[in-house]
């Protein structure tokens, strides 16, 4: 099953690569679309306001967190994957993945690995170049241990996100449209994660609440991790509040799925 | 090898009413009815047979064929595919199975074929030697050893359907659903289709079942059918014996010596086709004496014959007749 899961990745990743136009728009044309949003919103933020930190941020520490915000989102969320599944349901391609001795969640999850592809490249060329296109903070605690610390991190945040957005989409076996609810999936993790504002800057008590959340895990966390901002007990506490969110969504999606499975039809066959 | 035993399946469907208010009162309430999609069907096919699935649009046929597969779960029934029950799927009831849906790719659109190959190699488990030679096998046959590097949707559909088949049989299934595999296709690609199959067949002796709405693939394939209507099972044997049990007229086929006119020969009857030198009448089986007698003493000089409609007129007027 191993190699298997390894042979899908690898599969996804050549599919990835096939539209040679929309492989380089998703990777470099979409990061300095959403790094300009961001650069001149704060730029004129701080200008307007007069302060020089908000939230603990200065304008070149919120820049940088953007910069890293933007760039582990994308490894956290996938590039396609949002509505794989439930359009797998609506198409009938759902169907095809049946007739496979593998389960099928696992199937989907080894493809949701392989569509990372371009968000990596676009993780090592703008992690690379970032420090010379933008003005970042002079002492950036960025270290082995915290890059491969956040890279694990990052990798747990992926299957928490995959395990998140899965009971949503498992939707689709009874309701028409699920897409809505996807939407809103997206928008609130990405608000109550931190991958539209720092959690910084929220009020304590929220930033309290959102600890026990699967959200704060999401982008904020691997993005503080790399800057050196969470200690060993904090990153234990995050790594155990996250292992039980998935191991929970997990087994609800699990059940969703069993229970959908006499729901479904094969529509388009 | 595949025992069906009063299988059912019954489909809730949401019905919405035309109109803005219909649509409102759908936000809060739906009405529902249930379709009998599949009533009571019973069949049985045996190592190295096809079976043909007949019945016009809607009449369940590929409903049965995704009970089959254990794609969707029965409303009632039972189903034994080689000791498997289908909607259970066990990896091995899987690894031996093939669904070919003609309408519907199950290969990688993005990807090359070979590509799809290696990885259905992964996904069944079959031996590197072992995928090779049948691979080799069946890109002979179907001779499509030059598109095999080429992106599937850069294919023409006929080349697609190919590889799609390839895909669907390299781990070697001991029973295969063929639905609708020539849909769509043109003369030359449906035969190179139906070649392959009996081929594959005379190889390595599945258990396949068929359903098509060309009669020819029927014909040319299956020795026994399935007849189906609105879900209902009509009829279970050979196909030749459609014709006797179902055809309630037979053909007069009478060669003209001489020109004839049409107006002289009774207006009842129901002339089908109309040549210089030929005509021919469909008639009810229990007249064709007294209608043979009456077309002898009307046209002078005349050879009548008495045949059997053909099996697709028979089965087209099964569908008409009880539809």
């Amino acid at each position: 099953m191993g190699y298997l899961f390894f042979k899908i990745v690898n599969l996804e990743l050549r599919k990835q690569m096939s539209y040679r136009v929309d492989f380089w728009v998703n990777t470099v044309v979409s990061f300095f679309a959403a790094m300009g949003v961001m650069y001149f919103l704060w730029s004129s933020i701080f200008t307007a306001s007069g302060q020089t930190r908000i939230g603990g941020y200065s304008l070149k520490g919120m820049i940088l967190y953007y910069v890293l915000v933007i760039l582990i989102a994308k490894l956290v969320r996938g590039a396609m994957q949002m509505t794989g599944v439930a359009a797998d349901i609506y198409t009938g391609e759902l169907t095809k993945y049946q007739l496979f001795p593998t389960p099928y969640l696992t199937f989907k999850y080894a493809e949701h690995l392989g569509s990372l592809l371009p968000a990596v490249i676009q993780l090592i060329l703008f992690g690379a170049l970032s420090p010379l296109i933008f003005d970042f903070p002079e002492t950036i605690n960025i270290t082995p241990i915290s890059i491969l610390t956040c890279i694990t991190v990052t990798l747990l945040a992926n299957l928490l996100f995959f395990t998140l957005s899965l009971p949503l989409q498992l939707i689709a076996f009874w309701a028409d449209n699920v897409w809505s609810l996807i939407v809103m999936n997206h928008f609130i993790s990405g608000l109550l994660g931190g991958a539209m504002l720092p959690l910084e800057l929220f009020p304590d008590w929220a930033v309290r609440i959102l600890a026990y959340t699967p959200f704060a895990y999401l982008y904020h966390f691997p993005v503080r991790i790399l800057t050196g901002y969470i200690s060993t007990e904090q990153l234990w506490l995050g790594i155990g509040v996250m292992s039980c969110w998935t191991i929970f969504l997990a087994s609800l999606s699990w059940l969703i799925w069993k229970a959908g499975n006499k729901q479904y039809t094969g529509v388009g066959i | 090898m595949i025992h069906v035993k009063n299988l059912r399946k019954e489909f809730i469907v949401h019905r919405k009413p035309p109109g803005l208010l219909a649509s409102m009162k759908s936000l809060f309430i739906r009405d529902t009815i249930t379709k009998m999609a599949v009533q009571d069907v019973s069949f049985h096919v045996e190592k190295g047979e096809i079976l043909g699935l007949i019945g016009a649009n809607g009449a369940g046929k590929t409903t049965i064929v995704k009970m089959l597969s254990g794609i969707i779960h029965p409303t009632s029934g039972s189903v034994d595919v080689m000791g498997f029950n289908p909607w259970q799927r066990h990896p091995n009831f899987c690894k031996q199975i093939a669904l070919i849906m003609g309408q519907k790719a199950q290969l990688w659109w993005d990807l090359p074929a070979a590509d799809g190959f290696l990885l259905l190699r992964e996904i069944y488990q079959v031996d590197p030697k072992e995928h090779q030679e049948m691979l080799d096998f069946l890109l002979n046959i179907l001779d499509v050893h030059d598109e095999i590097n080429i992106q599937i949707r850069r294919l023409s559909l006929g080349e697609r359907m190919k590889m799609e088949l390839i895909a669907a049989l390299l781990h070697k299934p001991q029973v295969v659903y063929l639905d609708e595999p020539t849909i769509g296709l043109d003369i030359s690609a449906q035969r190179a289709i139906r070649n392959f199959i009996l081929e594959y067949r005379n190889n390595i002796q599945p258990a396949m079942i068929l359903t098509s709405h060309y009669m020819e693939d029927i014909e040319r394939l299956c020795k026994r059918v399935v007849i189906l209507l609105n879900g209902k099972f009509v009829f279970d044997g050979p196909l030749q014996d459609v014709v006797q049990q179902f055809s309630s007229h037979k053909i007069i086929t009478v060669k003209l010596h001489a020109p004839v006119e049409i107006s002289s020969i009774s207006s009842k009857l129901d002339l089908m086709e109309h040549h210089a030198d030929e005509l021919k009448f469909k008639v009810i089986a229990n007249e064709v004496g007294s209608v043979s007698q009456h077309l002898l003493s009307t046209i002078t000089g005349a050879d009548l014959s008495v045949d059997e409609m053909n099996t697709a007129d028979v089965i087209e007027e099964i569908f008409q007749d009880k539809s």
